[in-house]
């Protein structure tokens, strides 16, 4: 067939891209059914999941007992943790509540302040915090489910009616970073007053989820300067000091997680001169898991450290900033930020991990779990199902929660323009 | 602080600089006038780079002697930082920060070194963007500009300390064509308004019109010194009438 090409009609230059529409039906005959083998792979497979969902979802909403979470829903949030004094858990959360809703709220009059000036990598979508805490929501959701409880219900929208008081409070007041973290770490500092301080309960007593949270968020925020300052020392012109961190990571990781507990619960009171007086279970669990994550994340930290080209440091020097400066001002903040995805990996790691001091005798919630499958009412039932269940569920909620805030962060931060 | 011999900015005496087994610069002898625009050029691996990093201290020369605003350069810390407060410098990547808007970077080593208060640095930085003709991208951060503006931007911060010297370190070699001009034209006014610099470029148009002195460096040495109209007309050695024969 021999078109002359002057006759044929000139093509309008599209303006977008075309796109193609496909209908449902054609999507899956596209990609579903497209061959004789892909046919045979949809249909084995989709006949796999449809069996694993109906089981699942039969055990969890038809056969599952679940009144064993019902029972203990106190158990597992707060195990130990002496049940008179439970009204300072609810009002460290009437406290934290409105503190963290404040930074957000500030936080995020921050990044709209940037994305009107025109210099936001990303424009910060509206009406996103719902979303951003889904996981979360869904946890306490559960959670208030198995409570059952009018007054656990009311107590928790307060914390949310207040939350979100402080997010609209924090978007209007809109402090600077520094006074934004400020007013944070004041909430959790409080929180934490309210629940030890006048003759409360120190966390050697807690127990439950709440030493999960203890010991997870602690283990961060302890974890992550001091692997920083190692991964600083290990690149030191001193030659002691870089042996020191090279010694101090290699031992830690050499070593597994739960040698390094066992080591915390019985080897850190020998250590201490005569008179001291030795730390709780808690405390020493807690520095067997900093000791160990500080290791790791001094190993991702070095990573980025690499990554930051010497012409940084040379423009710095060339400026006259000062060792100190060009350190934390222009090396360490473009480090961090290419190695957040590894340092959240590594600390949604360290959440999953603090299940381990099980080992040594703390109740946190993995054990608790186990435990109360052993109570007079559920013995020799086979609930432990149930109840590993629910845990796996709360691990995976804070977890999930996690992994979506390290996405946006990194989104944020406009991660792959450099 | 008193110069040592009348007007002089920079003096180097007998520098040398090895890397490894490799000498990179072989006693090294340059004075360079206040006010005074020098432009240093010479095949790849001269020594050009490393000669004026070393006045700096962004590489540390094994023997001799840089004395830079009368101040003798040595290991002392302080020593090092209260010369490099007075020597702005240029890269050939720009080595903008990424993470700072525009302003942030032209800011930060003033109100960091210089203490001043913020309202103070941000209105001098303002006054640099505008010498260097890009007041209006102050808010953005260096990736989202071209080249030529990166460069722009790495001027104005250089500037922003207040410096007595400007070093250029091929300023214009990472640049698009279209794009070194407007660079060049800043740092034609900069050596107009009597800023002292040392330039190390292969722009010769540039060097014809703007440089005080020519010096040639090749291997390690410098090879020949003169006006541009000698240089260019009528050069001494062997070594440069080859070069010149190769990049005019």
């Amino acid at each position: 067939m021999a078109t002359r090409i002057d006759t044929l009609e000139p093509i309008p230059a599209p303006e977008r891209p075309p796109q193609r529409r496909l209908s449902p039906r054609e999507w899956a005959r596209e990609n579903l059914f497209g061959s004789w083998l892909d046919t045979v792979l949809t249909v084995v497979f989709g006949l796999v999941v449809a069996w694993l969902v109906y089981r699942l979802g039969k055990f969890v909403f038809v056969d599952a007992r679940w009144e064993i979470i019902e029972r203990n829903i106190t158990n597992l949030m707060v195990s130990r943790f002496p049940r008179d004094e439970l009204w300072r858990v609810w009002a460290a959360l009437l406290v934290l509540g409105p503190s963290l809703g404040f930074g957000a709220g500030s936080a995020a009059a921050a990044r709209r302040r940037e994305a009107e000036e025109g210099r936001a990598a990303v424009v910060p979508e509206r009406a996103s915090a719902l979303r951003r805490l889904g996981p979360l929501l869904l946890l306490v959701g559960v959670l208030l489910w198995f409570a059952q409880s009018f007054q656990a219900t009311l107590l928790t929208l307060a914390v949310g009616v207040l939350g979100v008081a402080g997010y609209l409070l924090g978007r209007r007041v809109a402090l600077s970073g520094r006074r934004t973290a400020l007013v944070v770490l004041l909430g959790i500092a409080a929180a934490y007053v309210v629940v030890t301080g006048f003759g409360g309960v120190g966390w050697e007593d807690w127990g439950g989820f709440m030493l999960t949270i203890l010991l997870a968020v602690g283990g961060i925020l302890l974890a992550f300067p001091f692997g920083v300052l190692l991964a600083l020392g290990r690149r030191s012109s001193l030659p002691v000091v870089r042996a020191v961190c090279v010694a101090y990571i290699e031992l830690f990781r050499g070593v597994p997680l739960i040698a390094v507990l066992f080591m915390g619960a019985f080897m850190i009171g020998f250590l201490l001169p005569a008179g001291v007086e030795r730390p709780s279970l808690v405390t020493r669990a807690l520095i067997a898991l900093v000791l160990f994550t500080a290791a790791y994340v001094a190993e991702i930290v070095r990573g980025g450290l690499q990554g930051v080209p010497a012409g940084q440091v040379e423009a710095a020097q060339a400026l006259g900033l000062s060792h100190f400066r060009i350190t934390t001002r222009i090396v360490l903040p473009q480090a961090l930020r290419t190695v957040i995805p590894g340092l959240v990996g590594q600390f949604i790691s360290l959440f999953k991990d603090t299940s381990l001091v099980a080992i040594i005798g703390l109740t946190e919630l993995l054990n608790v779990s186990r435990n109360i499958t052993a109570q007079p009412d559920f013995i020799a039932q086979g609930l432990i199902v149930e109840t590993l269940l629910f845990a796996a569920f709360v691990y995976w909620t804070g977890a999930y929660w996690m992994s979506r805030e390290s996405q946006r962060l990194e989104r944020r931060l406009g991660l792959g323009e450099r | 602080m008193s110069t040592e011999n009348g007007k002089g900015m920079i003096q180097l005496e007998g520098v040398s600089k090895w890397f490894g087994d490799f000498q990179a610069l072989n006693a090294v002898d340059l004075a360079v006038d206040r006010q005074e625009v020098v432009v240093v050029c010479g095949p790849s691996g001269s020594g050009k780079s490393t000669m004026i990093r070393c006045i700096n201290r962004l590489e540390k020369h094994d023997q001799g002697r840089i004395v830079v605003d009368g101040i003798e350069l040595s290991d002392d810390l302080r020593n090092i930082q209260e010369i490099r407060r007075e020597v702005g410098m240029v890269f050939q990547q720009f080595n903008l920060f990424p993470h700072l808007t525009v302003l942030d970077n032209v800011t930060l080593a003033p109100r960091q070194v210089r203490r001043w208060n913020k309202a103070k640095a941000n209105e001098k930085a303002m006054e640099h963007l505008r010498r260097v003709r890009i007041p209006e991208q102050a808010h953005k951060y260096p990736l989202q500009l071209s080249g030529g503006q990166q460069q722009r931007v790495a001027i104005a911060r250089a500037l922003a300390m207040e410096p007595k010297i400007m070093l250029f370190d091929e300023a214009t070699s990472a640049l698009d064509p279209e794009m070194i001009k407007e660079v060049l034209d800043v740092m034609e006014e900069l050596a107009e308004s009597g800023m002292t610099m040392i330039v190390v470029t292969h722009e010769m148009g540039f060097a014809r019109a703007v440089a005080r002195r020519m010096v040639f460096m090749a291997e390690g040495e410098i090879v020949e010194v003169g006006t541009p109209e000698h240089f260019f007309t009528n050069p001494r050695e062997e070594r440069t009438k080859q070069f010149l024969s190769q990049i005019l």
